[in-house]
This record gives C-alpha cells, structure tokens and sequence, in this order.
C-alpha cells in the first residue's frame, strides 16, 4: 500500500439486508440452500426505471451499492471508478453462450454479449455519474476486490486532491453453480446461513453474490467511517503465519496492536483450517470476527468484509453472531481482516477507525 | 514539469497470426503480409463467412511446445499468453531468484470461454473434460502463468474489454514508479472463440471481408487472436545488466468516455482525455510524438471517432505525425491488442520504421486523414499506441527509444 486511504462512504448488497439504513448485523438472515441469492433492494428507489430495466445484475448491484455509498460520504460523483469481480456479468455470459450454440445461424440479439464484459458495471456506474475519470476493472478471482483497492491507494498517490469510488461485485448464474457442484466446490450437507463453522463444519462452501462500494480519498473528514492503513495479497504461500508476520512486521505492528481479527471461515473444511492456524498463532488473545458464514462465499466477498469492518468501527461493538471465540474487544480502533478462498489469494487488509 | 525516471522495457513477446515471435512478426510487418483469412481451426457456423487472424498452432502443438502434460487443462489464450511470455522472460534474462519484487499483471476478456463454450453442455454428462471447469475466469489463466513461472509476488489480471492489456502495461508501469515492484510483466491474451465472435457479428461491426482501417468505406473489423508480454523494470535495475533496455514505457493515460456501452462519443472525448493524460505523465508535446499506432479497428463508429480525436489533439490535420492501424494484419485481438500493438511500437522505434495501414482507399469524408499506407523508413523517438474498448475505457501508451 501506499498512504492510508480514508473512507468516506460504503455501501453494501449482500445476503443479509446490508441495504437497509442502521443495519446493525444484529439480526441475521437464515437460509438453508446452496447458492444463495441476495437480499434485492428496492433498486428503483435510487435508479431510474428505465435504466435499471436494461441492466444485469451485477450492474444493478453496484450501481445501488455505489449510490448508497456516495450519499453516506455525500458526495455527487467522484474523480475515478476502481471495481474488482471475479466472474463479470455471468448471467448474460451464460445467455449469451446458449443462444450462441442453440442459434449460431441466426442473428442474435448483441445485449447479453456486450453486457457480459467484465467492466460493465465500472463502466455503467462512470455513465451514470459522468464519471470521465479512470476507469478500471481487475477479475483476478478471490483477489479482485485487493487489487481495486490498491490500485485506489496508487490512484490516490498520484492524485491526493481526487477522490475515487471502489468496490467489488459478484453475481450468481444459472448454469455455473452447476459447475462449480460439478468441480466440488460446493456444500452439499446442511448448507445453511449462518454456516457451521470449526469442528461442525464440512466439505464445499455457500455460493452466494453480492457488492460492496467504497468512496475514497486522502483527506480525512467529518464523515470518514475509517481508513486502510495498508493491504496485501499473496497468491499462494506454504506459510500463512509468515505471510500474515511479514505484514504485520513492515507495519512496524506486534498482534497487540490489533483490536480484533476478521477471519474467512466459510464452513469448508478442506481450507479453513490456515484461519484456526493463524488465529491461534497469532492472534491467541484476540476477539476473531467471523463474516463469510453470514455472507456466504464469493470472489469479492473480502469487499463485504471491510464494509463490515467498517461498521463495526463505528458501532463500536461486536454482534454475538459474528463473534467466533467469546473474547470481547477492550476497544476497537484498528481490524486486522484475512481471507483466502480454496487455498489461494489470500489477502489482508488493515482498517483502523478515525480521530 | 520534469519527467519521471522512465520505466525501462527488458523484454518483449509475441504470438500473433502474423508470427509466432517478436522477430516473425516483423518480418510480416515489413513485408506487407497480413495474417487474415477463413476460419479453419475454430469450429463454429461462421467459418466459411467471415475472416479472421488465427494462428496455425492447435492447442495440441501449444501443449507440446511448452511441455504441458496433456491430462492438465490450459485453455487457449492462456497457452498462447505462456509462449509470448516466455519469449519476453528469456530476452530480459533476468535472474527470477535475485530477490527483486517480481509481479505479474495479465490481461484478458476471452478467459476459458473457449472451453466454456465447447463444453457448455458436455460439463454436465460426462466426466471428461470437467478438470476445464475451473479454467473458465479470466483471472485463472494468470494464476497458471504465475505457477508456470514461479511469480508469486504478486499476481492480477484486468479486463477492460479492448484496452485490457493497454491497462495491463500502464497498471506495471505505476508500480513500478510507486515503488511497489521492481519489475513486472505485463501484457495480454485472447484467443478467438465463438463467444466474440458472433458477439461482434451480431452487432453488425464484423467486416464480410478484409477490415479496412480509416477508410471511408470501412464496415467492421476481424477479429484476431494473440498474446504478447512485456517485462517491464526500473531503470536502474535493467542498468544493471549488460544489454541495453528496447525502449521505455514514458507515459500513460485512461480515461472514461462515459458515453455508451459500446459507441464512442462523436468528439472521441474518451480517448482525448487518455492521450492527454499519456502526453502529460510523459511531459511531451504532440509534436514529440514521431507515429501513432491507432487502435483503428475499422468499425464506423471507432475510425471516425478516434479520428476526431488526433485532430482535436493536434489541432488539424496537417499537424498530425505518421498513424496506421495494425489491425489488418493482425485482426482486432480484443484484450491482447494493447499488448501486440505495444510490441509493434517498441519495434518501430528499434528499426525506426513506420509499419502500413493495409487496405486504405481513400480518406473517411468528415475527416480527410491520410494514415502511413506504405513501410516508411523515419526518425521516430516517441510513439503513441491506442486502445479503446466497451463501457468507453480508453487507454493510451508512450513508448520512447531507448539512446545509447
């Protein structure tokens, strides 16, 4: 990372009705399937009618996150658009692959293909604020999300007076959970939210979408929920704890400095084991946060967690659902979140409440 | 205002349907030899209608030339992105074990679809080929390139439609000046697939016959396939060994035209605004630029606009330096197009040779620009390379000489 960034707004579509105005993580929704689809908001509240018929899924999710983010740090538009996605625009993806082999004769109809580029919700979002800034999208999987926001810091370096919108988003198919079922990717036993977690946990995880959007400068202000001090990824390493002690060493940070751990547990037993290592290790004494059992997992789900973070910063307190070892933080001031997804891109991200 | 130090190129590789190297390629450029024809390998409807720059390999040869096992699943474009990337990786010949942050930043809008789409229905009742379903984001092909070639420090993947490895290259250049990485390799990768192209066929900007870049008679464009990397890193550490660096990445601009999903705006505002932003990260003048390799795709909309644009940056037409659009040799290769037309900038300023716009008749009316329609030997210092790609995402590149 480069200089902290400090976040002035966050808006968030999950599973849970991050939506809604004051939503505490209090009350969280239950589901028993797999995938999960998220909680829809009243998108024409913020997007007009005939716009939002034209869009996907992907691009309604972030265009509403991007708004209620805006309106938090009251804010019009923004200098720059910084998105990360997994997958894009899947739905139309898929459409597109099936009237391409059910009609290639025909003419077909080009709005699933052109919806389907990756940058299609970076690029609606950019026309819908007249936003002629860069524009940038990054899909590399579980670490999307990691790399929008350190292209935000590098942006941010390059342009202090600018403020940027970041965020990750992350739609569900049709045929791909298919799929991913078919690679074994996913929990056939009692799937559900909030998922089991630790010795009850099993194979597979919860598919589910979602988007987080983030507006960001490097001028703290009366509104500033927080700021990200430093990230970092790592696409495969034999060595978590190392990973995690380097980062923490060239922030000159001992585990003490750390209020609490947000960790990745999504339910899968086959790798959630390297939290358990590195929550034990490390953070033994700390208060660990849970966020991928309520959320369910999907590339950019790491977006889902700083919004969390976030919020937490601000309520000042930990819901008891989310809370997986029972120790209470004395105070809460700076978050250390971790995350990987099948063993790969592991990620960290450190937020720390303001003034 | 002072130029930063400039980030030095090391390393180059390319894979195209013009060659299967840097040196091929060239060749083809000099020689006026263009690399499209019918559809032969890609099995879709279209193969006989429409034209296309494929590259001769099959998969099978791709997988023998890199010694891939063949029970491991490489899609396309990514063993295409492997072959130009290693050819850039041994022309740097840097030491990968020196200890110096290494990244890798790859570019791609076509991903696994390939095998997606081939085996869209197949997945579902047969075992065979689902070790390809994890091939399918376009962020996996970059994971197996970091595996390939013990790159862990750090690793991503854009996609921007066309100016995704245009974005790739301008993304490792930032890091490296913002002190992030010492080196990165950068560049990118699309394969053809029925996915684009009867993508661009059903909006009606795929050319029946050759595309004609900048011509008044211009109607679409062939798509191409190709991969091509650069190995990008800070001047001092390429002076640290003893060939000089090809060229240096001086500037880079995007910018947003937030106009329409696909269309440019009349004006070229999008793509202004990025050629601006290049000139200034570079502190050069439009007079410094000695050839522009346009994205010119031959679409109406794309020629025209991107036209309005030089013109607004250069005030009139006689202002403007030498342009050609690559993309009749080549065919319009989507997310690699930043990547192949950074390596012909790189070649220009290293033979200093204006490559042809092929296919040019006659002027478009409202702009009455003449692009380089024949190999031209010149002084050429500064290049500017273009790409501009759905959802308005414009991005433009510098490349200067290196001098002894």
């Amino acid at each position: 990372m480069t200089k902290p960034i400090y976040i002035h707004g966050s808006g968030s579509i999950s599973i849970q009705p991050t939506h809604e105005p004051g939503y505490r993580f209090e009350a969280v929704k239950a589901y028993a399937q797999n995938p999960v689809p998220a909680c829809d908001p009243d998108y024409k509240s913020l997007i007009p009618a005939l716009q939002l018929r034209r869009m996907n899924k992907s691009m309604r999710m972030a265009i509403f996150a991007s708004r209620l983010a805006l309106q938090e740090a009251g804010k019009e538009t923004v200098d720059a658009v910084i998105t990360g996605t997994g997958l894009g625009c899947l739905s139309d993806s898929e459409r597109f692959v099936e009237t391409v082999l059910a009609n290639e004769h025909e003419l077909l109809n080009p709005t699933p293909f052109i919806q389907s580029t990756h940058n299609m919700a970076a690029a609606a979002i950019a026309l819908s604020l007249g936003c002629k800034g860069y524009n940038m999208t990054y899909v590399n999987n579980a670490s999307a999300f990691a790399s929008a926001l350190l292209d935000a810091g590098i942006y941010l370096a390059e342009h202090p007076d600018h403020t940027v919108l970041l965020g990750g988003v992350d739609e569900l198919g049709a045929r791909t959970p298919r799929f991913w079922e078919l690679a074994g990717y996913l929990k056939h036993d009692n799937p559900v939210i909030p998922t089991p977690l630790a010795a009850s946990s099993s194979p597979g995880e919860i598919a589910a979408e979602g988007a987080s959007f983030f507006v960001a400068s490097q001028q703290p202000t009366s509104q500033t929920l927080g700021k990200v001090i430093a990230g970092d990824t790592c696409y495969e390493t034999a060595d978590a704890v190392a990973f995690v002690n380097r980062f923490l060493r060239r922030y000159g940070l001992a585990a003490g400095d750390i209020d609490a751990v947000v960790l990745g547990y999504n339910g899968d037993i086959r790798y959630d084991a390297v939290y358990s290592t590195v929550g034990s290790t490390l953070f033994a004494a700390l208060p660990h946060i849970g966020f991928k059992h309520i959320f369910g997992e999907y590339d950019t789900v790491a977006g889902a967690a700083l919004h969390l973070a976030l919020r937490l910063l601000g309520q000042q307190d930990i819901p008891q659902q989310l809370l997986l070892n029972g120790i209470r933080p004395r105070s809460l001031r700076r978050i250390l979140i971790y995350t990987q997804r099948r063993g790969t891109n592991h990620g960290l991200i450190l937020v720390e409440k303001e003034g | 205002m002072t130029p930063p130090e400039p980030i030095a190129i090391t390393g180059m590789g390319a894979i195209s349907a013009i060659g299967e190297d840097v040196v091929s390629n060239f060749r083809s450029l000099e020689q006026s030899r263009h690399g499209i024809g019918r559809i032969t390998r890609l099995d879709t409807f279209h193969h006989d209608r429409l034209m296309a720059g494929e590259i001769g390999l099959s998969d099978k040869a791709l997988y023998e030339r890199l010694a891939i096992a063949d029970h491991e699943a490489y899609t396309r474009s990514t063993l295409l992105a492997l072959v130009a990337a290693k050819e850039a990786l041994d022309m740097a010949g840097f030491d990968r074990h020196d200890g110096y942050r290494t990244g890798l930043i790859s570019a791609t809008t076509v991903g696994g679809m390939d095998a997606t789409e081939r085996y869209y229905d197949d997945y579902l009742s047969s075992a065979e080929h689902r070790h390809f379903i994890p091939t399918h984001p376009c962020g996996y092909g970059a994971e197996q390139m970091a595996r390939y070639f013990g790159v862990n420090d750090f690793v991503t993947t854009i996609s921007t439609a066309c100016s995704s490895a245009a974005n790739a290259i301008m993304l490792g250049g930032r890091m490296i000046r913002a002190g992030l990485l010492d080196r990165a390799i950068v560049g990118g990768a699309d394969c053809l697939s029925k996915f684009t192209i009867n993508g661009f066929n059903s909006l009606m900007i795929y050319s029946a016959t050759h595309c004609r870049p900048f011509d008044g008679s211009r109607d679409g464009l062939n798509l191409g396939e190709a991969a091509a990397y650069l190995v990008l890193e800070t001047a001092g550490l390429a002076a640290r060994r003893p060939q000089k660096p090809l060229a240096y990445l001086s500037g880079y601009g995007n910018a947003n035209d937030a106009f329409h999903q696909t269309a440019s705006s009349d004006n070229g505002e999008g793509a202004y605004l990025a050629m601006k932003s290049a000139l200034q990260v570079a502190a050069l003048h439009p007079a410094d630029i000695d050839y522009i390799n346009a994205h010119g795709t031959a679409t109406p909309n794309n020629d025209l606009t991107e036209g309005h644009a030089l013109l607004r940056i250069y005030g009139s037409k006689d202002a403007l330096p030498a342009f050609s659009s690559t993309k009749a040799f080549t065919g319009h290769t989507l997310a690699a197009a930043g990547a192949i037309e950074a390596v012909f900038s790189i070649l220009a300023l290293q033979h200093q040779v204006v490559f042809p716009n092929l296919n040019f008749s006659q002027p478009i009316a409202s702009l009455d620009i003449l692009p380089q329609t024949q190999l031209k030997h010149q002084q050429i210092d500064h290049v500017l390379s273009n790409s501009f790609g759905f959802g308005g995402n414009c991005t433009a590149l510098l490349f200067s000489k290196a001098h002894d």
